[in-house]
């Protein structure tokens, strides 16, 4: 431990009240409906809804309390209690942290609002609210926490949220098993974390953020310093879902579509993100780490674009392009353009949870079918979902003028700027990847004909059970009044107001909340991040080969390729009019290494789970029973070997007794003789 | 030993003190009247008594009186109490050979 620890934190020491309510809101709210749910009835979501919504307006109304400056110090900071010397609790509200706010916080309401439509007359609709409610006490308890351990429970409370929520149809043990998964990974995650707070414990001496961050530079040497970076990595990893740790997030669309859209598109998977923001002067610190993440967010990215291709389930392509997008992120800030890659997040937030409700409304009307290829030609029916996932395609594929290609831009140009032309090639090729499977998404559900009524053999789905065809028995806990009249036999329905409403909310914000970052380094994004982020040691524009510009249209090209493969492929009039057989064709000859997602659950079956296994049962066969019964065992029997032993000298023969008295007493006179003599 | 009427050497009477001794315990060990093994003792009681009285008086010291004093107590209650157990025991099971009388074994 260095002797020399300078005491800072970060943000201005005060009271804050609404900061408090803007953390605890969610909470009562999360018991409230534990405890009241059966009695609440249908008045379980509105209440959490008005309980995250006050949250958010008590965020927006503490809007100053962040942003304010006082030197070096900007944000908030409420301090709560001091455990041990170096172990001081409190909320830290700054400007990074107030974005993450208001992302959870408002998006978060919205996914309530639109919950209340899509969760009615589910049996346990009060308790899908209450955690909801907990999980966003659980992120922003992660979020508004001053120092690692405060990030470590929240961490771990939004794995356990993530948990409840993904296994929230517990009837399905395809659910239960993603549930289960999702948690056994994201612990793994966790233990990361758990090892970098021992490392800065023992070095600094100190949980706070800014304790660590203004001590790290003499605290650590730059091998130490990698390793902490690395280890907190290994949890942003897990809940980010990065190569290799990404299995579990495309299972964990077997959880609700609201829980998709909140969990697995707009907050939880960008804790990762959070993070590495949080922590930029460690990265800015550590060029190996900056190098590593940026490599591994990048590989996520092209990794998560190229299956996106493969897959017919409409959650489970959003499924992958979150990852994707995750790894542009996740690559931007990795390489310290810091402000990007939270300006991808907060771009992201919107549109990816547009794309998941709008996807919600379209699987909600066909009565929980989720296969694309039984979709089609919804643009008539659905105008409100087709506009919803128009936007939120033309966002994501980064279309000049929508949010996407403001922050899709940025990070690319942040990598260049910062030296990593390879990642920037992968970034450009992912976006043109992102572009053919959105679109393809896009023309296989809403254009063309209906083909809910084709026998699926011919499109080419062998196992329909295993294709993620909708059954609706086997979605016992989603069955109710409304579903009952949803089935395909009466057609699709507009969907009701309380579905529509949040995701109209998203449509501006999805289209024009990029333009805060229009105007370089003097944009407003810029600027309000300016106090929070360090200046990454090749920041300089001179760094980039070329112009900010001309990157983008390059970006734009490649964009433009991948929307053009796809309109010829899926598009035309031609392709339309075939679709059944074309894409049967492509079913019956997708790549088995896409199909199965590159084998990686195979690998990590065959690497840890199996091994594991076989551990536990060489434990369990040999060890348990030879080595800890077989020594109880043997305790027990000497003891009885011993009792047998000492048995046989009680004879009851009182000669026998005086003869071991006599013998007593010789032994005495020996050893006095033997000591006398000794003498 | 200062010479007086008994003008025999000590190592006489401690010789003598451990023959009785061993006679005492050897009619502890060997003999199965319960009655004989108390006499034995009785025996061995008055082999300490024996010596503790010649080395009082080798040694000039009174404490050794006191003892064989102690010691004939001693035996005398221990007497009484061997002589009521034997009598209850022989009252139980009519028997007097101690062999027979092992129901405390293990």
């Amino acid at each position: 431990m260095s002797a020399a620890i300078t005491h800072t934190v970060l943000g201005i020491d005060g009271s804050y009240p609404l900061l408090y309510l803007v953390w605890l809101l969610p909470l009562v709210g999360a018991i409230v409906l534990w405890a009241f749910g059966p009695q609440l009835k249908s008045f379980g979501g509105p209440v959490g809804a008005a309980l995250v919504g006050t949250a958010f307006v008590a965020a927006l109304v503490s809007w100053n309390d962040a942003t304010q400056t006082s030197g070096a110090l900007g944000g908030a900071h409420a301090p709560m209690f001091s455990w041990l010397p170096g172990f001081a609790f409190g909320l830290l509200f700054d400007r990074l942290a107030l974005i993450w706010t208001l992302i959870i916080t408002g998006v978060g309401f919205l996914i309530h609002v639109y919950s209340i439509g899509y969760m009615a007359g589910d049996r346990a609709f009060a308790r899908f609210f209450a955690y909801l409610n907990f999980f966003v006490f659980a992120m922003l308890t992660l979020v508004l926490s001053d120092n690692f351990v405060g990030l470590l429970v929240g961490w771990g409370l939004v794995g356990l949220a993530s948990y409840f929520l993904i296994g929230f149809w517990s009837e399905r043990p395809t659910a239960v098993a993603a549930a289960r998964k999702a948690f056994v990974i994201n612990v793994f995650g966790d233990v990361g974390i758990l090892f970098a707070v021992i490392v800065i414990v023992a070095h600094v001496g100190s949980i706070g953020y800014g304790d660590v961050f203004g001590n790290a530079a003499h605290a650590f040497t730059s091998g130490e310093l990698f390793i902490v970076c690395i280890a907190l990595f290994v949890g942003c990893a897990a809940k980010s879902a990065q190569v290799p740790l990404h299995t579990w997030l495309p299972d964990a669309m077997e959880g609700p579509t609201p829980v998709s859209a909140l969990i697995h598109a707009a907050t939880m998977v960008t804790a990762g993100v959070y993070l590495i923001a949080r922590c930029a002067p460690l990265w800015t610190a550590s060029a190996e780490a900056r190098e590593l993440v940026g490599v591994i967010g990048a590989l996520t990215a092209l990794a998560g674009a190229i299956l996106g291709i493969a897959q017919w389930d409409i959650k489970r392509i959003l499924a992958y392009s979150t990852m994707s997008q995750i790894g542009y992120m996740i690559m931007g800030v990795g390489v310290g353009a810091f402000s990007a890659g939270v300006l991808h997040f907060f771009t992201h937030a919107f549109f990816k949870a547009e794309l998941f409700l709008g996807a919600g409304i379209v699987i909600h009307n066909l009565a929980n079918e989720q296969d694309v290829r039984r979709m089609g030609g919804l643009r008539k029916q659905m105008p409100f979902a087709f506009i919803a996932i128009l936007v939120g395609v033309l966002a994501i594929c980064g279309v000049p003028g929508f949010s996407g290609y403001f922050s899709k831009d940025a990070v690319l140009y942040g990598t260049l700027q910062h030296g990593h032309p390879w990642l920037y090639a992968v970034g450009v090729v992912t976006a043109g990847i992102t572009a053919y499977y959105m679109f393809r998404l896009l023309f296989v559900t809403f254009f063309g004909q209906f083909r809910g009524n084709v026998d699926p053999s011919d499109l080419g789905i062998r196992h329909p059970e295993l294709a993620g065809i909708a059954d609706p028995a086997e979605r016992l806990g989603h069955e109710g009044d409304e579903h009952e009249h949803a089935g395909k036999e009466h057609g699709t329905h507009a969907p009701a107001w309380i579905m529509s409403a949040p995701v109209a909310a998203l449509i501006p914000f999805s289209i024009g909340i990029g333009w805060l970052a229009f105007g370089g380094a003097a944009s407003p994004w810029q600027t309000f991040f300016a106090p929070v982020f360090p200046a990454a040691p090749a920041t300089a524009e001179a760094a980039a080969p070329i112009p900010e510009l001309f990157s983008g249209i390059i970006v734009l090209v490649v964009v433009a390729a991948g929307f053009a493969l796809a309109y010829l492929r899926y598009g035309t009039r031609g392709a339309l009019a075939d679709s059944v057989a074309r894409l049967r064709a492509e079913t019956v000859r997708m790549p088995a290494i896409l199909v199965n997602a590159y084998y990686f659950d195979a690998a990590i079956d065959a690497i840890i789970v199996k091994p594991a296994t076989a551990l536990g049962r060489f434990f369990g066969n040999v060890v348990d029973p030879v080595v800890i019964d077989g020594g109880v065992r043997e305790v027990a029997h000497s003891a009885t070997w011993f009792g047998h032993f000492f048995r046989s000298f009680q004879t009851g023969l009182v000669r026998g007794y005086a003869l071991y008295l006599v013998f007593g007493v010789a032994c005495f006179v020996v050893y006095y003789a033997v000591i006398g003599s000794g003498r | 030993m200062s010479p007086s009427a008994f003008d025999v050497p000590m190592e006489s009477y401690i010789a003598l003190s451990a023959v009785i001794f061993f006679l005492g315990v050897i009619g502890v060990i060997v003999r199965r009247n319960p009655l004989i093994m108390l006499m034995s003792i009785e025996l061995m009681f008055n082999a300490a008594n024996l010596a503790l009285i010649t080395f009082a008086k080798a040694w000039v010291n009174a404490t050794g009186h006191i003892f064989a004093f102690l010691v004939i107590t001693v035996a005398a209650s221990e007497a009484a109490i061997g002589l009521a157990i034997v009598v209850i025991v022989f009252r139980r099971s009519k028997n007097v050979d101690v062999d027979e009388i092992a129901t405390l074994h293990g």
